[in-house]
């Protein structure tokens, strides 16, 4: 019985003392990255390909998946608006959906797994196989090279993807309630600017550069941290992605409270 | 592969910029052009917001800019964004009123003759139109709420009131009013039947009417060429005369009503004096008086009168004693 409560107290510490230490770090990175920012002569010359990985690259999935989900919104708000419900609603909830939530939070929880992930794996193989390390040596700042320019992507890039999928949600909810829905493109339209305000465009923007940040600093973190060789960096990667996504969900809840 | 790439990024951040910036816009209901600027004052404006259509005959020609509380405290004074073309009737006022049943409000501008029953508010500044707000939705149903709880007292009150003994007598009731109804029913019957009696009379009448329209018209043509004729003429000059007549015969008439009006007044007088005489008699003045009121006298007279019946017996008896003859 002793041992037993021995070894919850233990775990419960070792938890609270490892945690602790992760923030500590973490802190340590944001710390030492924002100091990075004045080596734009390191970091600058990375941002543009950063852009272009983190950014460009991201558009088709991110697309993709704005584009199914306008479809499956379209159609359950029309299932869902029954009776005395005026069908225009399914534009507004089309609308509102997708700028608000779904376009910022689908598209970043999407870019978590492919570009938190990739930034934790290249970063992981270098630590593993000490091209960090050899950075250091060649007296370059690690983390204006390899973080700065990736988070600075990121910030840039995450709005310009999330600003894409919310119109094409919109566009593929529209059509959608044209061809299967037996509405008409005014009742669509209609229902879209009800309720529309600027604020939410900028609501949508807002978060998506926390996304960005938190994505990309999360991958850098847990790359950076990697360990053990192989192994590390495919732990390092699955970390980054739910570590990314539990606080792209409660960044979300955070904006929702605060700026709305 | 690096200008490729730059251009790569160019484009994507173009289109997103692109997206966000014209969807906004368009969703906002694309560029305005130079509006014109209306205020409107309420006493309260419901749930309308800023952004919310502005509307006139049903077409959306606005938004509404802001909505704030008059500096007084007494009023809300709704900032209108209209086209610029737009005609507004001479006795514009504004009515918000819910736009659906999903919170979303408008301001519809209208001519105020056409809404009396509304109470718009007059604001006491030049240029500020009149402006009544509609119950919201909720106080409808708080109101409907309150009329279904006075139904549910009255059906509670009806089901008090309405017990078998009811039944049987609203049964009795129509029962009666069915037989009531059938008694009508043959009463009408019998009137119809009447009603057309009276109709064949009133047509036999107006029949006859005409009839006697026809004479009527036959008596006044007769009369007319009665007219006509010169014979009128001189029956006319003798009623003339007839009339000169009358009035002389009227003037000694009345000549001779005032002969006997003096003679009236003389005969007045004489009764008055007679009035006068009878009076001193009555009271005993004069002889005559003195005569009639004094008892003495009849008795001397009845006295008189035995004593020459006396004489007279007397006399019949011993006519010696009092006659004589002699011849020489």
């Amino acid at each position: 019985m002793t041992n037993w409560l021995l070894g919850a107290f233990a775990f419960v510490g070792n938890r609270t003392v490892s945690g602790l230490q992760g923030m500590g770090r973490a802190w340590g990175l944001f710390l030492g990255a924002t100091a990075s920012i004045r080596n734009v002569d390191v970091w600058l010359p990375h941002l543009l390909p950063q852009m272009a990985r983190v950014g460009v690259a991201s558009v088709p999935i991110a697309l993709f998946i704005a584009t199914f989900t306008g479809i499956v919104m379209s159609l359950q708000a029309s299932y869902t608006l029954t009776g005395a419900i005026p069908v225009y609603f399914v534009g507004t909830l089309v609308g509102k959906t997708m700028i608000l939530e779904l376009g910022p939070v689908l598209t970043a929880l999407t870019l978590a797994g492919r570009v938190g992930a990739n930034i934790s794996a290249e970063l992981g193989t270098m630590r593993v196989t000490e091209q960090v390390d050899a950075l250091e040596t060649l007296a370059y700042d690690p983390l204006a090279y390899l973080v700065v320019p990736r988070v600075f992507a990121a910030v840039f890039m995450f709005p310009i993807v999330v600003l894409l999928a919310i119109g094409i949600g919109i566009a593929s909810g529209w059509f959608t309630a044209l061809q299967l829905l037996d509405m008409s493109s005014p009742e669509f339209v209609k229902g879209l600017r009800l309720f529309f305000e600027p604020w939410d465009v900028w609501f949508a923007v807002i978060k998506s550069v926390s996304f960005g940040a938190v994505v990309t600093g999360v991958g850098c973190y847990f790359g950076l941290q990697t360990e053990r060789g192989a192994e590390g960096v495919g732990r390092s990667a699955t970390r980054t992605v739910v570590v990314a996504s539990m606080l792209i969900l409660c960044l979300d809840a955070f904006w929702a409270t605060v700026l709305l | 592969m690096e200008r490729r790439r730059e251009a790569l990024v160019g484009l994507v951040v173009m289109l997103g910029v692109a997206v966000g910036v014209v969807g906004t816009i368009w969703l906002q209901g694309g560029l305005r052009r130079d509006m014109r600027e209306l205020r409107a004052a309420s006493q309260n404006v419901g749930q309308l917001v800023a952004g919310a259509a502005v509307k006139f005959r049903g077409v959306s020609v606005g938004h509404v800019d802001a909505v704030n509380v008059a500096p007084d405290g007494e009023a809300v004074l709704v900032h209108l964004s209209v086209e610029p073309d737009l005609v507004l009737p001479a006795d514009a006022a504004v009515l918000l009123a819910p736009e659906s049943m999903f919170g979303d409000w408008q301001a519809e501008i209208l001519s105020r003759a056409d809404f009396e029953l509304f109470s718009f508010l007059d604001y006491p500044e030049e240029g500020v139109l009149p402006a009544a707000a509609l119950p919201d939705f909720s106080r409808l149903t708080a109101t409907a709420d309150q009329i279904a709880r006075r139904l549910t007292t009255i059906s509670e009150r009806f089901e008090v009131a309405f017990t078998e003994e009811t039944a049987l007598n609203l049964k009795n009731a129509i029962d009666n009013i069915g037989a009531v109804s059938d008694g009508l029913s043959e009463i009408i019957t019998q009137q119809a039947a009447r009603f057309e009696d009276l109709s064949e009379g009133v047509n036999a009448s107006a029949a006859e009417l005409g009839a006697a329209a026809r004479q009527a018209r036959l008596s006044f043509e007769r009369v007319d060429s009665i007219i006509a004729n010169t014979q009128v003429e001189g029956m006319l000059g003798d009623a003339g005369v007839t009339m000169s007549n009358l009035r002389e015969l009227t003037e000694s008439m009345n000549a001779s009503l005032g002969d006997l009006r003096s003679a009236a007044q003389r005969a007045d007088t004489t009764f008055a004096r007679l009035d006068e005489l009878l009076a001193a008699v009555e009271s005993g003045d004069g002889s005559l008086g003195r005569l009639l009121g004094d008892p003495t006298l009849a008795e001397g007279a009845a006295e008189a009168v035995q004593e020459l019946r006396a004489l007279l017996v007397d006399i019949q008896e011993n006519p010696r004693r009092y006659l004589s003859f002699s011849i020489f």
